[in-house]
């Protein structure tokens, strides 16, 4: 199929100029007359009840305008899985209670940041010391307390996936390797530390500008818990400095920004500084994870059993998501006859774990990766090899999960193979030096309505004008990623307009269309896409008319939009200027403006997702092997994410997700002590690669068109943040011997496994 | 924490300076670039009444190099002047390197020599080379001047034996003789923009038979403060070095470690390090030594 020439073009993105000149404005920057400053008293302690909380000098402090506890706000618990209501396990204030260290006691707003900070210092709290539940094993332990008291046990939610005749596999298996993986914390570490500004103009009513991935999810959830109509809520734009999956839920500090402003009438903001975030904010889960697998002896899976224990820290947040997903990704990529997924989310007196990059995936894969490279080794098959021989193609299916609509995956493995020069290299062998390969595939947004929402799961209204241009109003968030460039492209290409052209509006809950889940799972370009398409769609059937009846059209005609122009396709000379046929539209109206709503929401579409990207990827290490520190020297990376609609932006999602890949498994680590308290708060110590860090690239494109998809797409975010943790791993175990089963990597590691250090 | 409130002075000359030190005797901080103690006040760690800033005082940043004296860095001079002066990269490569591959441009930029020696850190990046070069500090007060020997300047983390009034002027280093050869080695998990988890520094100087006339060597993030070693100096001193003498120096090395387990690395590790990096300063400033004046 033949895209128009704005799809699949490199095209800078629109908000850039903005963001390095410094002229976008973030939920920080937003200052208003009156406003106040927030801060929060955050508990010392890991577990532990408040007997007794007195704010009474914090009040008396001058410049003081509202203090503010767990007793104090409604008692509505929320969480974002609303579907499942008894999973909603978090009020913005603790009550009787502290889970975790971190979690929020008290809010206090004032004249300013400094004296806001005061007044918390001046908050006295008398705790009384729980014992700590720091790990999944101590959770699940017979006899252990409880993180909620209300709940029957710490398990707070198992997925279960069986199918195939799993013993009888595991019976025709020639070979069968167990094995336990435990994988460590990440921080998203997005650029911009979580902020935002509410405001109540009209008592009842409350604007928020806030640094969110979902600003639909924090309209309701802030309705339900302030005890509004979720009309009366409204969550307005700002840019966002990346989420990756932490800022998708709403969080302590927009309700309290948004009680406050309400009680004293006066704006009010948070920000949060980067220490918050590395000790306290969402982090990537922790998990135990045990898997057995079973192959014939020429390398065909038979059977995996893969169980898994998720450290979800004090509340649920995105993790039951997280649940699910670690289980559909513990046997895509390839066939797996029979398959039994046994995972369980468990409480612990941490900072909540949540959605982050891959959602679960990058778990689930690092585990089925490096198993399919030990195989491969025992059973001397070629670790591509034993991947195409498994490999999933178009048409396959995932019981009670879905089909696999579009797949390039083994055209993937073979392009890696090529531009690595994987079959040479692997047959010279240098000392210190390793090729390894991982490989991923994730979802093109969720099919499970875990929110609940009424709304269609994606919306984009279109208006177009006289003057040639055309509006975008949509929900859908530009949180870094680029959608909106690339919604701007699609309709661009709709239309037939210039994108210059077009103004877009997004994330307004309030004036534009419901609904959009937000900025996860990879779900916007195909969603957002889909519904952008079919609002113009409705757009083209009002000007149409206009043509037939200007040029007295024989009604086998079709219409073309293009290069500004409304035209014959039969016959490009016959038309009119796109402005012209507005105008003409408009008048044929009596003035009514012409505007037309789209949705997206998948159906028929199994219970995952609509559409899977694929790809393979090569690391190619050199490793120290007296110092142990590694330097990945190179990436290859072959990537099926359908038709891409805007290159650059893929290439940037293939950049970034190499970092945060290589920091995954080498270096970034939230290392804590056993009081439950993370010790590394600053960047000093969170070791976030850098562009020092970055090795050198190159990828092939493998192209496939995804039916379900706009143009062809589909996701090109979280995926690739999959494979690369995987891949350097067994580089490094190509280049020295040591096979990574718990995660970091870490120099010294290396060297113990060398023999090197005692 | 909120950061406190304070006075901020900004005199032309030295004699200002010292005259505010003594003034304000009670509640004064130097102020250079700032990169530690801003970083300090703002986490209410320090919470000095004044500043004096040492960035408008005349000549104090000159660097200068003037053959038998040797090497003067100006009591202000950034790390990023240190790291790009001509002398500096042909004669003490490895305070170049550390001056060159520590912090990030902005903070080298900003950062001072003297500053990073007085904010006395175990990992401070210019201490290990600067003692293994032999270096002296000069500290001036109101009435008076001394110098002090790099090695008797630090006493714990964060602590010198300067004396409240005291500021540092400049840092003296020896000139260095022909076949002489240095290196610095640090290790940390980043690749850069990281604090040092180990570093070592080597100085080696070789009489014609190629015997170690002189040798010092010096440790960084392994002890409370940055160390020498005498004992592994001792056992090159005298000897022509080959690969086993240069293990057994190591070794010495790592005895003279005081490591201990923290974020960075854990104490084991570094032990290991030092032997590792010792030896591969000491086999690299051989190398240059033997190659003529370095
Ligand atoms: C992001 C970041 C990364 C860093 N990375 C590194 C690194 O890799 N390696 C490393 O070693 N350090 C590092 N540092 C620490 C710091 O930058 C250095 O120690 C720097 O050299 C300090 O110099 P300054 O001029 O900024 O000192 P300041 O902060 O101005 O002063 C530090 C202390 O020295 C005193 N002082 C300053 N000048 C004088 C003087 N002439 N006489 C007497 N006392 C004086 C001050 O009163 C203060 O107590 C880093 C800091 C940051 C913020």
């Amino acid at each position: 199929m033949k895209n128009p020439a704005i799809i699949g073009k490199s095209i800078p993105r629109m908000d850039a100029p903005a963001k390095v000149t410094g002229r976008a404005l973030y939920a920080d920057d937003l200052k208003m007359p009156a406003m106040l400053h927030g801060k929060l008293l955050r508990s010392p302690l890991a577990h532990a009840l408040i007997k007794r909380i007195d704010v009474s000098k914090a009040k008396a402090l001058p410049g003081v305008k509202d203090v503010i506890t767990g007793a104090d706000i409604p008692q509505v618990k929320y969480g974002n899985w609303r579907l499942v209501p008894q999973s909603q396990d978090e009020l913005a204030l603790a009550v009787d209670k502290v889970r975790f260290v971190g979690d929020e006691v008290a809010a206090v707003c004032a004249i300013d940041a400094d004296t806001a900070q005061h007044a918390i210092d001046l908050i006295e709290v008398e705790y009384e010391e729980l014992p700590l539940i720091l790990s999944v094993e101590e959770a699940t332990a017979e006899g252990a307390g409880l993180v909620h008291d209300e709940s029957k046990g710490n398990v707070s939610l198992v997925r279960k996936i069986d199918y195939g005749d799993l013993e009888g596999m595991f019976a025709k298996a020639d070979y069968i390797r167990e094995d336990t993986f435990k994988v460590h914390p990440v921080q998203h570490a997005y650029m911009e530390p979580c902020s935002c500004v509410a405001h109540s103009e009209e008592a009842n009513r409350v604007t928020l500008w806030t640094s969110t991935q979902t600003p639909y999810i924090v309209q309701c959830l802030l309705a339900s818990t302030l005890g509004l109509p979720e009309n009366n809520v409204r969550v307005m734009k700002v840019q966002v400095g990346g989420g990756f999956g932490g800022k998708m839920e709403l969080r302590p500090w927009e309700f309290c920004a948004s009680f406050m402003a309400m009680r004293t009438g006066r704006p009010v903001k948070f920000t949060l500084t980067r220490a918050d975030e590395l000790a306290f904010g969402r982090r990537r889960h922790p998990m135990s994870i045990y898997s057995k697998v079973g192959f014939t002896k020429d390398g065909k899976l038979l059977a995996k059993d893969f169980q898994v224990m998720l450290d979800g820290g004090a509340y649920n947040a995105m993790g039951p998501t997280a649940t699910f997903l670690c289980g559909t990704f513990g046997n895509m990529l390839y066939n797996y006859p029979a398959y039994r997924y046994f995972g369980r989310h468990v409480y612990t007196n941490k900072p909540p774990a949540s959605a982050m990059r891959g959602f679960g995936a990058p778990q689930a894969a690092f585990v089925a990766e490096t198993q399919m490279n030990m195989a491969a080794e025992d059973l001397g098959i070629d670790p591509i090899d034993i991947r195409i021989i498994n490999a999933m193609q178009t048409g396959d299916v995932i019981p009670d999960v879905a089909t696999i609509s579009s797949c390039g995956f083994k055209e993937c493995l073979e392009k890696v193979r090529e531009i690595s020069g994987w079959d040479e290299k692997r047959k010279n062998p240098k000392q210190g030096k390793g090729l390894g390969i991982g490989c991923f595939s994730f979802i093109s947004g969720g099919v499970f309505n875990w929110f609940n929402t009424k709304y269609n799961f994606s919306a984009a209204e279109v208006s177009v004008y006289e003057d040639g241009t055309a509006q975008l109003a949509t929900m859908a968030c530009d949180i870094g990623q680029g959608p909106d460039t690339a919604m701007r492209q699609i309709l661009a290409a709709e239309l037939g307009i210039p994108i210059e052209n077009i103004r877009l509006i997004a994330m307004d809950t309030a004036t534009t269309p419901k609904a959009d889940l937000g900025s996860w799972g990879s779900r916007v370009t195909l969603m957002n896409g889909n519904a952008v398409i079919d609002a113009a769609k409705k757009i083209k059937e009002m000007l149409i008319p206009v043509l037939f009846e200007e040029m007295d059209l024989n009604q086998i005609h079709d219409i073309a939009f293009e290069d500004g122009r409304v035209f014959v396709k039969a016959n490009p000379k016959k038309g009119i200027t796109f402005g012209e046929c507005v105008y003409k539209a408009l008048r044929g109206r009596r003035g009514e403006p012409l505007t037309a709503r789209g949705f997206y929401t998948p159906r028929n579409k199994g219970l995952v997702s609509p559409a899977f990207s694929f790809g393979a990827q090569i690391a190619e290490v050199d490793v120290d092997t007296g110092t142990g520190l590694i330097k990945v020297e190179k990436m290859y990376t072959a990537h099926d994410c359908g038709m891409p609609i805007n290159k650059m932006a893929v290439e940037g999602q293939l950049e970034g997700a190499i970092q945060m890949g290589l920091g995954y498994a080498l270096m970034e680590n939230l290392i804590m002590d056993d009081k439950g308290r993370t010790l590394n708060t600053t960047f000093l110590d969170y070791k976030m690669p850098t562009a020092e860090d970055m090795p050198p690239g190159e990828s092939a494109d493998v192209f496939t068109y995804e039916p379900e998809g706009p143009y062809g797409a589909k996701e090109a975010g979280e995926g690739l943040a999959i494979p690369t943790a995987p891949a350097i791993t067994h580089a490094v175990h190509e280049a020295t011997g040591y096979r990574c089963m718990e995660t970091p990597i870490t120099p010294e590691k290396v060297l113990r496994a060398l023999d090197k250090i005692k | 924490m909120a950061m406190p409130q304070f006075q901020v002075h900004q005199p032309k000359t030295l004699e200002s300076v010292l005259d505010l030190l003594g003034r304000h005797r009670s509640s004064v901080k130097l102020l250079c670039g700032g990169t530690d103690l801003l970083i300090k006040m703002r986490a209410g760690a320090q919470a000095p009444e004044h500043l004096v800033s040492l960035n408008r005082v005349a000549g104090l940043k000159t660097i200068s190099y003037a053959g038998g004296d040797g090497l003067v860095i100006g009591g202000a001079a950034r790390i990023s002047q240190v790291g790009k002066n001509a002398e500096v990269r042909r004669l003490y490569p490895g305070l170049a390197h550390a001056c060159s591959v520590m912090a990030t441009v902005q903070i080298r930029n900003m950062g001072t020599v003297a500053g990073n020696l007085v904010n006395a850190a175990p990992s401070a990046d210019t201490a290990a080379p600067l003692l293994a070069y032999g270096a002296s500090v000069v500290a001036v007060e109101r009435g008076g001047r001394r110098q002090i020997k790099l090695v008797d300047f630090f006493t714990g983390p964060g602590l010198t034996v300067l004396e409240p009034g005291e500021m540092v002027e400049a840092i003296r280093v020896p000139d260095v003789s022909p076949r002489s050869g240095s290196c610095y080695l640090r290790l940390s998990a980043r690749s850069k923009v990281d604090i040092a988890a180990v570093s070592v520094a080597g100085f080696l100087n070789l009489d014609l038979e190629g015997r170690v006339i002189r040798c010092r060597l010096a440790l960084g993030s392994v002890g409370p403060t940055p160390l020498r070693c005498p004992e592994a100096e001792q056992i090159l001193e005298g000897q022509t070095p080959d690969e086993k003498l240069i293990a057994q120096a190591a070794a010495a090395c790592v005895r003279a470690s005081r490591p201990i387990d923290d974020l960075r690395a854990t104490a084991a590790y570094r032990r290991a390090m030092v032997q590792v990096l010792a030896q591969r300063v000491l086999t690299q400033s051989l190398d240059m030594a033997k190659g003529g004046t370095p």
